[in-house]
């Protein structure tokens, strides 16, 4: 029996109609309705963990970049004892911003309108002209600083929560994290992200790129048919139906709604296809096909960092693609160069709400951190000619979204339904070591669906 | 032009670099500078036109191709807001050529093709070190119309480039295309600048 939303729109509709459990449909409306918007922030949006950036871009005390959680601007800043801290870069005195730029280094935050100051943890200092006490008469400075996030640092990632006695990150991750650990966590010195992110505006809901981020791997097939033709996956343009190269791997997915596409290199690119791992040790078969972003000299640290199975799991059938729900992007996948330069791309997305009909799309390109200089310029390349802005694959996704989304105003139209209705099941494969939800075969609609219900579960919450 | 990787994504080997900086300009009006000229109007119409085959005869195959991100910032590091450890385009002949040859095929994301018109303005030139290579700093204001989208996407651009004479026409041999929006207002870079 599924338990009822008690969550109803003021024209009357419930969230049970608009995410229609029974049949595993969405209806289009919720692609661009203002009202739903507004109780996804409070609902999603200050209730669950949130990426807003790496460790290396913030390496010194004082060091900062800002932010977004949704539509809070926020510092996220370096202190004097190496912590990582995340406040609302909102004055608590008129509102102003308080800190006007992207990045930098500051050893406190001075607000420019009154001058209050705030240290980087966010604790008040105090206001000019202190024998006036303009921060006023009776008040405990303790209570002047700037609204607080709690904060995780997991393989380097900055998550933060305005959730404080929420669920723990290890809780958020559930069973995904033992895949997620084999991107993030690998490595002595893990990612870095090779410079501050490309950001752009999509006008299209949040969703929108959102759903499609919980491993919606069918698109690839006919969205980017020009990976295709270009020679590089699997296949030729007269064939990618019948070959469909990249579509069959096993899919991992959990309640939480987090998701990846595990594939096997030789299954998805033609200059791979050759390669047998048949009687090949673990160790082998990473020297023969290291996994994206890993170069021959890291190898030993993976069996350090990594698990046995962890390290088996990657060294045959590497996760590549997903998302970490709500809003973001994992792509860690092969990117083989026609010059023989450095095969990979490693690149997360946040899609972040900008209004019921505008979603900002935050591009980070990582490399290892202990990989030649020489590597590191080729997987930015690879990453920037794939991906984002001018990326030759998500370009298309970008032309995509805010169609989707234009339709779903129209009174015929925005009754209309998402179909999540080609399921696989959850299914073990033989000798799979990890947990979670398990979808082998052909890339179908489990793990989006997974992504409603995780949507579903939080909108019902208050 | 010579790239180099930041160690970390910090921000402080970017450089306050704007506009010209060979002293030896080429005037107003001179026979190059009026070539020059001319090569540019020509070039933004192969590209508003679409005709990508004689885009591509204007291209040197050495080219550097890139758009750093711009960042804001403010006091001491004001000015250095250029952050070439991150790009919008990363490119040179070869995956141009590429990017061409989708565009020839499968490309969504400009098929149907948006309607362009680059606006090319403020146009300085100066001589390079090298014999026949010239610094060539631009403006660049493209009107993109989309679909049935009544609402055009726009952006500006500063370009600087270095055009190369090669018997008697010129070739590009780079671009650095410098954005004005940290936070680009157009949903993506499917078309040249
Ligand atoms: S608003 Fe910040 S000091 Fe007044
Ligand atoms: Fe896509």
């Amino acid at each position: 029996m599924l338990q009822k939303s008690s969550l109803t729109l003021s024209d009357g509709t419930k969230l049970d109609d608009l995410i229609i459990r029974e049949s595993n449909e969405v209806s289009l409306r919720v692609m661009s309705d203002k009202e739903l918007y507004d109780i996804e922030m409070e609902r999603v949006f200050a209730k669950t963990w949130l990426l807003l950036a790496h460790d290396t871009e913030i390496p010194n005390s004082g060091d900062f970049v800002v932010r977004d959680m949704a539509e809070d601007n926020v510092i996220i800043a370096r202190d004097r004892e190496g912590n990582v801290n995340v406040s609302l870069n909102v004055c608590p005195h008129r509102g102003m911003r308080v800190c006007t730029a992207e990045a930098g280094n500051k050893p406190i935050h001075q607000c420019i309108y009154h001058g209050w100051a705030f240290k980087p943890d966010g604790d008040f200092i105090g206001a000019p002209v202190e024998r006036e006490k303009m921060h006023g008469n009776d008040v405990d400075k303790k209570t002047l600083g700037l609204k607080k996030a709690r904060v995780h640092v997991y393989g380097g990632l900055i998550f933060a929560t305005w959730n404080i006695d929420g669920p723990s990150f290890d809780e958020f991750l559930g069973d995904s994290k033992y895949y997620f650990d084999q991107l993030f966590c690998r490595t002595d010195s893990g990612l870095e992200l090779l410079g501050p992110p490309q950001r752009f505006i999509v006008p299209c809901n949040w969703k929108i790129p959102g759903e499609q981020s919980a491993s919606d791997g069918f698109h690839t097939l006919t969205l980017h048919r020009s990976l295709m033709e270009g020679g590089i996956m699997g296949g030729t343009a007269e064939s990618i139906y019948d070959q469909a190269p990249g579509m069959y791997g096993v899919d991992i997915s959990c309640p939480q709604g987090h998701s990846l596409r595990c594939l096997e290199a030789a299954q998805t690119f033609k200059m791979f296809s050759d390669i047998s791992f048949e009687g090949k040790s673990v160790e082998e078969r990473l020297n023969m096909l290291p996994p994206p972003g890993i170069t021959p000299e890291l190898i030993p640290q993976l069996f350090k960092n990594l698990s046995a199975d962890q390290v088996e799991q990657l060294a045959t059938i590497p996760p590549q693609v997903g998302g970490i729900f709500p809003n973001i992007l994992v792509l860690f996948i092969f990117a083989p160069r026609m010059d023989g330069g450095s095969s990979g791309a490693l690149a997360l997305h946040t899609y972040v709400p900008r209004g019921p009909d505008k979603v900002e799309f935050v591009n980070f390109i990582f490399a290892e951190k202990d990989v030649p200089e020489q590597v590191k310029r080729d997987m930015l390349q690879n990453s920037v000619q794939a991906s984002g802005t001018s990326g030759t694959i998500e370009q298309d996704d970008a032309d995509v979204w805010p169609q989707i989304m234009r339709n779903s105003r129209g009174a015929a139209s925005k009754t209309m339904t998402l179909k999540y209705k080609a399921l696989h099941g959850h299914e073990r494969p033989e000798g799979w070591k990890g947990d979670g939800l398990l979808y082998p075969g052909f890339t179908k609609d489990d793990t989006q669906w997974n992504w409603w219900l995780a949507y579903h579960k939080l909108m019902s919450e208050a | 032009m010579t790239w180099k990787t930041q160690s970390t994504a910090s921000l402080d080997s970017t450089n306050i670099l704007r506009g010209l900086t060979s002293l030896k300009r080429v005037p107003l009006g001179s026979p190059v500078y009026n070539a020059i000229l001319e090569t540019l109007f020509n070039e933004a119409a192969a590209l508003d036109e679409r005709r990508f085959d004689d885009w591509t005869a204007m291209l040197a195959t050495d080219l550097i191709y890139t758009a750093p991100i711009r960042l804001t910032r403010t006091g001491p590091t004001r000015d250095r807001d250029v952050m070439r450890s991150m790009f919008h385009f990363d490119d040179d002949y070869n995956s141009i050529l590429m990017r061409i040859g989708r565009l020839h095929k499968s490309a969504w994301a400009e098929d149907p093709p948006s309607r362009c018109r680059r606006f090319i303005t403020n146009v300085r030139v100066a001589e390079c070190g090298t014999e026949g290579e010239y610094e060539v700093v631009s403006y660049l204001f493209l009107e993109r119309s989309r679909g049935d989208n009544p609402e055009n996407e726009r952006m500006s651009a500063e370009r600087r480039d270095v055009w190369r004479e090669v018997n008697g026409s010129f070739k590009l041999a780079t671009r650095e295309i410098i954005v004005d929006q940290s936070v680009l207002g157009m949903a993506n870079f499917a078309v040249f600048l």
